[in-house]
């Protein structure tokens, strides 16, 4: 398929699955100058939907840095105002994309790592995160291949190989890709709905380096990517999704564990991290390379240090399939299972829909600024229910969904 | 000279005496996407300079386009709120920098033209404007080239060939830039000081299809390169520059023009531009083609259909020298004489100081969300002075200056 062609069948399915964009919506489009081509065709494509307005900021990644290195300190992390009236454009029921794909993954490898981490616009992705917990917009979050990316998967910028991945991992090189999402969708709610049967007590985590206990609320709800807004339009949030998840009992986390993949957060690459806690307090963190940024980002408040996720993965999906570690969390979440500190979902917990944040907190449902997944599962983890008596259900073993 | 070596180095120039960044200044930076390289540099050499915060706005034509095709009309012109507040954040202080180079200089060709005419987001317009007449910001326009340009200007993707144009347009070829910016400041100041010296009442244009007579205002001011913010920080807005011009009587223009250049209006190719004038307004407007899109600027508001501008510019510009047409206004206004329809600048007319903008007009100072400059000049056009006696002074015969 030409590569124009491509781009336009991956705008075209954005639109259909990712956001489900309806008529006379606002969509407002946050990416790199990297990734224009495919925010062009997102861009014309939704137009053509009846799109009432498409707002397209590109992020400049070189810009950032410009700024970490030589501006003053009082501007790193502060959102101008205007970004904040942007994001806000879209309250009223409109769409918001987030397409990445970073120009390259290793751009602040020499830059300071907790300035690096200080740096997120931690004002403007709250308003993100309440427009995307709460339901008040159709979101998505999408990839497109850069050079700078493809060379950090692959060693060479080869741009065409990995859009065949990312193509395999959305399922584009389906006949009828739209169909395929239809039915993957349902195949994850299926698990979704196995395990809210189970009514588990807790899950955990044991492997190389790993012993974890994750509790869950009493009426945790186990969610896919499929989601609804609150006006009941279905959408799904991340292409590609493989995950079922839900939000834990923030108090309740207890022992160690260590990533299986390296995580890319505020374009900074964390390898081999390892994370200790206890009362579901994040209490130690180290790394192999940029510990820095992640501490940074847990001292940001109370809920950074808490868990806002655990997701559950197996080794059929899709983006496992490619065997490649995409240095990208949209990619390797779903390559495995993960869980993410910071913020949580509401409506993942029965009666926390529409609770203020101390009635949330109070609930055991962290609050946070931040949102950040790491990948923790793999052939060399088993994954645990366990059940209020006692009884351990096994739900992953060998990298396979055992219910 | 290597391409991020030659990229740093204009980054300086424009961060210098373009905009001449100040401590602790907010600069936004308002640039298309194909822009990026020479964004970030600027931005690198903003930030070492001492700039508190580089905001980088991209404007992607691409998707302008998909709007003007596709969008419902209520969109078209359509100032977002953010947008507004973005450049209200500059209004204390602040710089703000604009990189033009058209990515495509055809892409608009095939949008339907009144939608086009009526793209410009007037309620933006009507605050940069305002920035500028009240000298709110120190602020530049500079280029970067581009494929899409380039093919325009040479019939191939050449953008080297382009970058060589614009260094050389800007002095970069120069051993010290900066000296040498301030030795062309200093004649084209001089210039200024000549034509005020002369107290003129009018400047008519004759040439092949041109007989042109636009009327001055007697406390009118002419102006060369420089520019200073109410708060007395000098930058120079425009790089290239080599012009010197004033705001005309609005009230004052006869005749007929032809535009000498082509000139590109929101995307489209304006060739063979013929305006009439009478009693200072333009009752008809011809072209070889874009005709269209002009009409609907022209119909934009009353002031729209006035001069704001005349701008005197002889053949030994840098541009001129290169003899290239640029199709970019930026350029191809600093080859030759050029007048603007719409805003005017009300700092240049001592009458219409601490008067406010809705008595602008009545003054015959132009008032508008538009102002585009067009080329009405060139060798085979004569610009002459006219005295309020009616003696006619010769101030460019052959394209070169004559005063001094």
């Amino acid at each position: 398929m030409p590569d124009a062609e491509r781009i336009d069948a991956y705008a075209r399915l954005v639109l259909d699955v990712g956001l489900a964009l309806e008529e006379g919506q606002t969509l407002e489009i946050t990416t790199f100058p990297e990734t224009a081509d495919l925010a062009r065709a997102v861009a014309l494509a939704a137009y053509e939907r009846g799109a009432r307005y498409v707002d397209v900021w590109y992020e400049d990644e070189y810009v950032r840095k410009a700024m970490l290195e030589a501006g003053p300190d009082e501007v790193v992390g502060w959102t101008p105002p205007w970004q904040l009236e942007r994001q806000r454009m879209v309250d009223e029921r409109g769409a918001s994309l987030s397409l990445n794909g970073h120009p390259d993954p290793h751009l602040f490898d020499d830059v300071d790592a907790s300035l690096v981490g200080r740096s997120r616009k931690a004002d403007l992705t709250k308003i993100k995160l309440d427009q995307r917990t709460t339901g008040k917009v159709n979101w998505a979050i999408v990839g497109y291949p850069t050079e700078g990316w493809a060379r950090t998967i692959f060693g060479e910028p080869d741009v065409e190989r990995l859009f065949d991945a990312i193509a395999h991992t959305v399922r584009l090189d389906e006949p009828d890709p739209v169909a395929a999402w239809r039915e993957h969708v349902e195949t994850l709610r299926t698990r979704a709905r196995a395990l809210d049967e189970r009514r588990l007590d807790a899950i955990r985590f044991r492997g190389p380096g790993t012993d974890l206990t994750i509790g869950l609320h009493e009426g945790a709800r186990w969610l896919s990517g499929a989601a609804a807004t609150t006006w009941g339009l279905s959408h799904v949030v991340n292409m590609p999704t493989e995950e079922v998840f839900t939000t834990p009992n923030a108090w309740r986390t207890e022992g160690v564990v260590r990533s299986t993949q390296p995580l890319v957060t505020e374009g900074k690459l964390v390898e081999e991290l390892e994370v200790r806690f206890e009362g579901g307090r994040v209490v130690d963190v180290k790394a192999e390379s940029g510990a820095d940024v992640v501490r940074e980002q847990m001292e940001e408040d109370e809920g950074a240090k808490l868990l806002g996720e655990v997701a559950l993965v197996d080794g059929t999906s899709r983006v496992g399939e490619t065997g490649l570690t995409f240095f990208n969390t949209l990619y390797d979440e779903n390559a495995t299972c993960h869980i993410a500190y910071g913020q949580g979902f509401p409506a993942n917990v029965g009666g926390a829909e529409g609770k203020a944040r101390e009635e949330l907190e109070a609930m055991g449902v962290s609050h946070s600024a931040t949102h950040t997944d790491f990948m923790i599962g793999g052939p060399e983890v088993d994954v645990d229910g366990l059940e209020p008596n006692g009884g351990v259900v096994p739900l992953i073993r060998d990298d396979r969904w055992q219910i | 000279m290597a391409d991020l070596a030659r990229l740093d180095e204009y980054a300086r120039l424009i961060v210098r005496v373009g905009l001449n960044v100040d401590r602790g200044q907010n600069l936004a930076i308002t640039a298309y996407v194909e822009a990026a390289p020479l964004v970030r540099a600027v931005t690198r050499a903003a930030y070492e300079a001492g700039a508190r915060f580089v905001d980088v706005w991209y404007v992607d034509e691409h998707v302008r386009k998909a709007m003007l095709e596709l969008a419902p009309d209520e969109v078209i012109g359509w100032t977002p709120p953010w947008v507004l507040e973005r450049h209200h954040a500059n209004d204390v202080r602040g710089a703000a920098l604009q990189i033009t180079g058209h990515p495509d200089p055809h892409l608009m060709d095939r949008v339907d033209g009144d939608r086009l005419g009526r793209a410009q987001r007037r309620e933006e317009a009507k605050v940069l404007l305002r920035q500028v007449d009240e000298r709110l910001i120190n602020w530049a326009i500079v280029a970067y080239p581009t494929g899409g340009w380039a093919t325009e200007v040479f019939g191939e993707p050449d953008i080297e060939q382009l970058w060589e144009a614009i260094l050389r347009a800007v002095r970069l070829d120069e051993d010290d830039p900066v000296e040498a910016w301030q030795a062309h400041v200093g004649r084209l100041t001089e210039r200024a000081r000549q034509l005020n010296e002369r107290r003129l009442d009018a400047i008519r244009f004759r040439g092949p299809g041109t007989d042109l007579t636009i009327g001055l205002h007697e406390t009118g001011a002419w102006k060369g390169a420089p520019e200073e913010t109410s708060w007395g920080r000098t930058h120079v807005p425009n790089l290239p520059t080599e012009e010197v011009f004033t705001t005309p009587d609005a009230r004052r223009a006869e005749g007929t023009v032809r535009s000498t250049r082509p000139l590109v209006v929101q995307g489209t190719v304006v060739e063979g531009l013929e305006v009439d004038f009478r009693d200072g307004r333009i009752v008809e407007v011809r072209a070889d083609r874009g005709a269209e899109v002009v009409r609907g600027q022209v119909a934009t508001d009353d002031g729209s259909k006035t001069l704001g501008e005349l701008a005197l510019v002889d053949g030994t510009s840098r541009v001129g020298q290169i003899g290239l047409v640029f199709f970019d206004t930026l350029f191809d206004e600093n080859a030759t004489c050029h007048i603007a329809y719409g805003a005017g600048f009300p700092d240049l007319i001592r009458a219409a100081e601490g008067v406010g903008r809705e008595d602008l007009p009545a003054l015959g100072v132009s008032q508008s969300t538009v102002h585009t400059d067009f080329m009405i000049g060139g060798p085979e056009i004569e610009v002459s002075g006219v005295e309020a006696g009616g003696a006619e002074v010769p101030l460019i015969r052959d394209d070169a200056w004559q005063l001094g």
